[in-house]
């Protein structure tokens, strides 16, 4: 929509807003640099930023870099996408049937606080060390915040706009897909927004413990080789992923709730 | 029997916490075909419970409420509702809002849009089809809302509170558009109200409820010729308006009292 909007900040200006808003991210290399040439840590405890990044190249020269964060991306992705269908769908159904509730919420009360991790040892036992059991560790980690922002997000909605949808002659299935569904979905993304990152953190742990391809498995190696630069490179690599990971969500948010009102 | 009937009608509020409260007590009301009755209390005395009955919102569980002999056991289009709060899908259009209810009618797609936007001419918000309910003030959100019930054109109109949440101005030039609308379109209106003026200028009969448990204290008719334009103006309005407001006084008060208690 066209409107007042506010005049054009000069380029000056606007690089001088990343540079304060990106301060801290900054002054956290800045300091590691610091430290690395004032030879306070050994290189081997704390490489410096231009070994590493000199090896983070060099897994990309050699393509390492690409399979690994390909693999870890695609088992997060996997697992969140799984959970957010199933997350939502039992969600929705849990909230219209009394009956799905009263059955299902002790495990939700139980699950949820838990540490799914502990499941990690039996999930390998039963699926082995594949993308199977990474995924399905994926799946229910990130299943839960998913659910219980489902759950929260359509008994918040208000009764007139499903008595609404009733009246002009929606079924009770219409009423859910495209009443609750829709008004609850700002919660619904709140709750995969949490996900995402899960998601993420879930599959490079499951990495590291079942080895094999991926960031996780990779970091390990490096570690168990004594590659220090190896480690931390891991550790840029990931960061970089998660921002991503967290932007692209901000951003499906912002064009999917385009006419929700959010300050 | 044509109209709508209740008959020995009782309600029984239960909240999540406390004991139930007795809404509604032997109720018993006709309304014929194409009236415009006002339904007039203070605010809990269930009013807009007995609306949701006739909705079929709420279940009915003691007595009986009739659509033309039919007893009510759903929503359903032929009683179509407005809220005050408008209920309008804010994820949707104006358009998509209205289009909502006549995609689920027997009619080429083709039909349902130039339907959809005769009622949104007809409520005076064309040029808005493509707009988001948030993008509207709240005037022209009840108009949507309204546009939406009337395109699925239910036989009955139920109406809480509709111009409830709007400024006086518009609730006024609402009122008079409504009226119009009635006379181009008439329909069985059933409008919820606590204001006594906005009860005498629209209703032809206008149904006193009392304070908790809600019960009919007297049916008014209004009797007032609602083509005159100097109708609020008029002498007769005024005594209208006294007559009714005597008559509502006395269920305010033990109304405030009850919540003081």
């Amino acid at each position: 929509m066209a409107g007042i909007s506010a005049p054009t900040p000069s380029f000056a200006a606007r690089a001088g807003q990343f540079a304060l808003r990106w301060s801290l991210v900054i002054a956290l290399f800045v300091a590691w640099e610091l430290l690395t040439r004032t030879r306070t840590f050994t290189p081997f405890m704390l490489p410096s930023p231009q070994s590493v990044s000199e090896r983070i190249m060099r897994d990309a020269s050699s393509g390492d870099l690409f399979i690994n964060m390909a693999l870890t991306i695609y088992r997060a992705l996997a697992g969140f996408i799984i959970a957010a269908m199933l997350g939502i769908s039992l969600g929705l159904v849990m909230t219209r049937n009394a009956g799905l509730r009263w059955f299902f919420d002790p495990v939700i009360s139980v699950g949820f606080p838990m540490p799914k991790i502990t499941f990690l040892p039996v999930i390998v036992l039963w699926l082995g060390f594949y993308d199977t059991a990474k995924i399905s560790m994926v799946v229910f980690d990130a299943i839960f915040p998913i659910l219980t922002a489902t759950i929260a997000g359509v008994r918040s909605v208000e009764k007139e706009l499903i008595w609404s949808a009733r009246n002009l002659g929606a079924r009770e299935r219409d009423v859910m897909w495209q009443i609750l569904l829709p008004a609850a979905s700002p919660q619904i993304l709140t709750g995969l927004q949490v996900a995402l990152p899960i998601a993420l953190i879930v599959a490079v742990v499951a990495e590291m413990m079942m080895g094999g391809y991926g960031m996780g498995g990779a970091m390990i190696e490096a570690s168990r080789k004594a590659d220090s630069r190896g480690v931390f490179a891991g550790i840029i690599e990931i960061s970089i992923i998660g921002w991503i990971f967290v932007k692209a969500m901000a951003m499906t948010r912002a064009r999917l709730l385009f006419w929700h009102a959010e300050r | 029997m044509s109209g709508i009937v209740v008959e020995g009608l009782r309600h029984l509020y239960r909240p999540k916490r406390g004991s139930p409260v007795l809404a509604l007590e032997d109720v018993n009301l006709r309304v014929g075909d194409q009236e415009f009755i006002a339904l007039l209390g203070p605010s809990g005395c269930g009013k807009s419970t007995l609306l949701y009955l006739m909705g079929g919102f709420l279940p009915v569980e003691s007595g009986r409420i009739t659509v033309d002999g039919a007893p009510v056991s759903g929503p359903g289009p032929d009683r179509g509702i407005v809220f005050q709060h408008f209920a309008l899908f804010p994820w949707k259009t104006v358009l998509q809002n209205v289009l909502y209810g006549l995609e689920r009618q027997p009619m080429a797609q083709a039909e349902r849009e130039e339907r959809a936007r005769a009622f949104i001419k007809m409520v005076g918000l064309s040029g808005f089809e493509n707009n988001y309910p948030s993008q509207l003030s709240g005037g022209m959100k009840q108009r949507a809302a309204i546009a939406r019930t009337l395109a699925i054109d239910p036989k009955v109109l139920l109406m809480d509170e509709p111009f409830g949440a709007l400024d006086a101005q518009t609730r006024h030039l609402m009122q008079t558009e409504l009226l119009a609308i009635w006379r181009r379109t008439p329909k069985t209106v059933i409008f919820v109200t606590h204001d006594v003026q906005e009860a005498v200028y629209l209703a032809q009969r206008i149904v006193v409820m009392s304070a908790r448990p809600g019960r009919i204290k007297e049916i008014v008719e209004v009797g007032l010729d609602k083509a005159d334009p100097e109708l609020t103006r008029s002498r007769a309005f005024a005594d209208m308006s006294d007559h009714v407001w005597s008559l509502v006084r006395d269920e305010a008060i033990k109304a405030q009292a009850g919540v003081g208690l």
